[in-house]
């Protein structure tokens, strides 16, 4: 019964509760993510970040406010979905650290979807987990 | 004897008809089959889909309840089907799709009786007659009319495509839901950013079973003139607008302000999913700016991304009674290298009104299980 099925997609009330209502379609990095990072399951620093791509880069910021990061440069790698974020900031003491993580997107087409991978901060290293707010 | 069977059938997609494959992409698994057989318990006959119900045996000896969902309720009343071809105890042969999850639901490929052999629900194989042909209605000013002659009914049904591609002249296989027969077209679909490319072919892989407009998500952009339940146009002229009236999706409305009001700031926008939209008349043709697009949904069937920063110029023309021309220009450089066109016609289904194919998402789930 092919028409009937045809106009079944208009009428769209496919299921699918394991997705979410309103998922960003656009650039996958675009958005807010917050998560954490750290050497051990038990010692995490909190992490938001703000990513946004203007045709030709992605700008963002690392825990906007008072203690922004700003991002010195983020690279997505379409061919596997990495993501690579370097950024510089100073520790309470004002010496200079140099931020460096790499992660892979995962569950892509949920507006959920998530980075996972290693971050190096300073002398610091672990992983990192953000979920896209 | 009530049996239940599963096979692969990994090629189903490629041969089954391109209408029936619209569901799988979302809810149903086109890589498996079942043939089920047992007694109707419940009909619900019920738009937008007509569901019955029987009780399968598996192999166990267990007695499970499945849903079989098999056709529009309108379209199959259209077909001179009616909801008495099946009572309660009837014990039925049906041959469908599973869903993708645990549900025991299924979209059937066939209902047989079983004590006549006849096949129920099968489509009518005669076609709706085309309405007459004649020229373009007009305004008394001599204006095209982009709805229903005066004292008339009507709609704006089927396109001419099925997706939305660049207008180059190239040929490129694309099936009924917008999948692309060969991926190595994507090139030729409309000139991607890297990210953008990447994007498109990861929901082709997938077979479009993240299609935004399967959560009820309104059809933005040029999907809207390419749902299969049509749309209508509303000339308010007094008002200096005018109402799209869209039968698919979740059937909402998209208003074009003719008023000569200047086309929005994107910047200053609320974003929406059919954006901002003011339009004027050239000639005969009716040119329709839209910025302020959300990023909630896809372009057209196939997963053609887009950004905030999309910008529309939709072409409307009527060069006779039963044609409308869509042709759209889309601008996004967060998205595409250059600014492309698409488009396609429309065809008029004279004397009857949108009928009522209302999105249910998960309000399926409440009238199913």
């Amino acid at each position: 019964m092919p028409r009937r099925a045809y106009h079944l997609i208009g009428s769209l009330g496919w299921v699918i509760a394991i997705l979410p209502l309103l998922a960003q379609e656009g650039h996958p990095l675009t958005g807010t993510w917050a998560g954490d990072w750290g050497p051990t399951i038990t010692q995490r620093t909190h992490l938001t970040l703000v990513m946004n791509w203007d045709g030709k880069n992605i700008s963002g910021t690392i825990n906007p406010g008072p203690d922004a990061i700003p991002l010195a440069s983020v690279y997505l790698d379409v061919t596997n979905w990495t993501v690579r974020i370097e950024a510089d900031t100073k520790d309470p003491s004002g010496k200079a650290v140099h931020i460096a993580a790499e992660g892979r997107l995962e569950d892509l087409s949920s507006y959920h979807r998530r980075i996972e991978g290693t971050w190096h901060q300073g002398t610091a290293q672990g992983d990192f987990r953000i979920t896209r707010d | 004897m009530n049996h239940l069977v599963r096979a692969p059938v990994a090629v189903l997609l490629v041969t089954a008809s391109a209408s029936a494959q619209a569901p799988f992409s979302a809810t149903y698994d086109g890589d498996r089959q079942v043939k089920l057989e047992g007694p109707v318990t419940r009909i619900d006959w019920v738009n937008p889909r007509a569901y019955l119900f029987i009780d399968v045996r598996d192999p166990s000896g267990a007695i499970i309840n499945w849903a079989v969902e098999f056709g529009n309720p309108l379209d199959l009343d259209r077909d001179g089907w009616k909801p008495s071809a099946l009572r309660i105890g009837d014990v039925v042969v049906v041959e469908g799709i599973p869903t993708r999850g645990q549900a025991r639901q299924v979209l059937a490929k066939s209902v047989v009786l079983t004590r006549t052999g006849k096949r129920l629900f099968a489509p009518s194989v005669t076609h709706r007659p085309s309405a007459p042909a004649g020229p373009a209605p007009r305004w008394p000013d001599g204006q095209v009319r982009l709805g229903p002659p005066p004292g008339k009914k009507g709609y704006w049904g089927a396109a001419s495509v099925k997706a939305l591609v660049e207008n180059t002249g190239a040929t490129i296989a694309i099936d009924d839901v917008g999948l692309l027969l060969n991926l190595s077209d994507a090139d030729r679909v409309a000139p991607f950013l890297p990210w953008a490319k990447a994007l498109y072919l990861y929901r082709q892989r997938r077979r479009l079973q993240d299609d935004p407009i399967a959560r009820c998500v309104p059809p933005g952009g040029p999907r809207q003139f390419i749902t299969p339940h049509g749309f209508q146009f509303v000339e308010q002229r007094e008002l200096g607008r005018i109402l799209v009236l869209l039968g698919g999706g979740d059937r909402n409305w998209r208003i074009i302000y003719t008023d000569k009001r200047p086309l929005a700031q994107a910047a200053e926008t609320v974003l929406s999913y059919y954006g901002t939209s003011v339009g004027h008349w050239e000639t005969d043709t009716l040119v329709v700016d839209s910025v302020g697009f959300n990023e909630r949904f896809w372009l057209a069937p196939g997963g053609l991304p887009h950004t905030e920063a999309l910008h529309l110029t939709e072409r409307f023309s009527r060069p006779d009674l039963n044609t409308l021309t869509y042709q759209v220009t889309v601008d996004d450089p967060r998205t595409y290298t250059r600014p492309w066109k698409g488009g396609w016609t429309v065809q008029w289904v004279p004397d009857e009104e949108i009928q009522e194919y209302f999105c249910e998402d998960s309000a399926e789930s409440t009238f199913v299980r």
